[in-house]
């Protein structure tokens, strides 16, 4: 039965190896794990242009501040700003009890979480920055709070987590 | 050639803008859309925590009343109900009292002040002296040499408002500018006409009680501006007003 005819390419046929394609693509270094990132400002005469700037948007809604952050991004996407990330900060959460003192001690509790998204913004001219920060001040949404500031390196710090068996350990060691 | 004087005079002029402080009411199409995504969402959730209680308790109490099935079942939390709590909850929200949010009807279109419309943006106008003419402007000044024209525009500021205003200025970048010619009586060589570049800055507070306000002032929104402006000024100005 020709239909059930195999020509599988083995190694003594011609056409062996005739679906490769990976010794075509560029060498990629193996990733290192940690990523230092620190970025210089550009600051010369007329040519302004900030650094990298932090977007931070805080509130108690979740929904709010995720539209908000997307509508933010997507604004810069438009008006073609590079948007380096977009991350969220770890939420917090707060518990707020009331102490009634009258007769039996009640304790409401309520339980609030706040949530903070960051968008990371290069390349602002200083002509257009205050443009754009009137933009977003008019279209924020109620109960957000807005600010924006440079990224510093305390900042990307933030975000990661200390280990403290790996710092006792560097320290037995040194 | 910076030594040839130059034959237009300078101001900078500061627009002083009061952010909105509630949000705008809806559209038509927005409250609908509203309505319909609420009730979505509304049908496709689950039930929350306080909802399982309220359910189960409900429960308990049915087979109570049905069966005296007192055993175990008593020993639970029967100390406060999900119901008991959703009532607290209720009483304590009928006894909240918003802001109301229109206040221009009580001070009944009283254009000074700066309680007004509280869902737009409100710009300083102030009376100035131009030439022998009495002009509704933005406040402006003349500039000196020597210092910037941001700083001529914060002077402006502050001439009319005194010096303890909270007010940002975002950038060192003018928002536009409006040039005009002298009439030919008082035209010569050395004084063409005039350029005055606009600069913006936010109040943050809105507490203008330190302010000595010495000329006529008035707070307007954008579609108020042409009962003031003059057309061409207004024309410049409005390219650079975000409603």
């Amino acid at each position: 039965d020709a239909l059930l005819g195999c020509h599988r390419s083995y190694r003594s046929r011609p056409t062996h190896g005739i679906g490769k394609f990976k010794y075509l693509l560029p060498n990629e270094a193996p990733k290192k794990r940690k990523e230092k990132v620190q970025m210089k400002e550009i600051s010369a005469g007329t040519e302004y242009q900030y650094g990298d700037v932090n977007i931070q948007m805080t509130s108690y809604d979740l929904c709010l501040v995720e539209h908000f952050a997307q509508y933010v991004h997507r604004l810069c996407n438009r008006l073609s700003i590079r948007v380096n990330e977009s991350y969220a900060m770890p939420t917090k959460t707060n518990e707020v009890l009331f102490l009634e003192e009258r007769g039996s001690k009640m304790q409401l509790d309520a339980v609030l979480t706040t949530h903070q998204r960051v968008v990371q913004v290069r390349g602002l001219s200083s002509t257009f920055a205050p443009i754009l920060l009137e933009i977003i001040q008019s279209n924020q949404p109620e109960g957000v709070h807005l600010l924006v500031k440079q990224h510093t390196e305390d900042d990307f710090k933030s975000r990661l987590k200390s280990r403290p068996e790996l710092e006792e350990l560097l320290a037995q060691m040194s | 050639s910076a030594a040839a004087r130059r034959p237009w005079r300078l101001f900078g002029a500061m627009c002083l803008l009061r952010l909105p402080r509630i949000t705008q009411p809806l559209e038509k199409e927005e409250e609908e859309m509203a309505a319909l995504m609420e009730q979505i969402e509304l049908e496709k959730s689950l039930y929350s925590d306080h909802e399982m209680r309220k359910l189960e308790e409900e429960e308990r109490l049915k087979r109570r009343k049905e069966s005296l099935y007192d055993e175990d079942e008593a020993h639970g939390k029967t100390v406060i109900m999900a119901q008991d709590l959703e009532e607290k909850w209720e009483q304590k929200f009928l006894r909240f009292k918003a802001a109301p949010r229109i206040t221009d009807a009580d001070k009944s279109n009283d254009r000074t002040s700066l309680n007004r419309k509280l869902d737009s943006n409100l710009m300083l106008l102030v009376k100035q002296k131009i030439g022998n003419q009495e002009l509704w402007l933005l406040p402006q000044v003349e500039w000196q040499p020597g210092e910037t024209l941001r700083s001529t525009a914060e002077r402006a500021m502050a001439t009319f408002l005194g010096d303890h205003i909270q007010a940002k200025v975002l950038g060192n970048a003018p928002y536009g500018i409006y040039k005009y010619k002298f009439p030919r009586a008082i035209r010569t060589e050395d004084n063409m006409g005039a350029k005055v570049f606009f600069f913006k800055a936010f109040l943050q507070s809105s507490d203008l009680s330190q302010a000595k306000l010495k000329a006529d002032y008035l707070w307007v929104t954008k579609k108020e501006l042409g009962d003031y402006l003059k057309s061409e000024y207004l024309k410049k100005v409005n390219r650079f007003l975000l409603d």
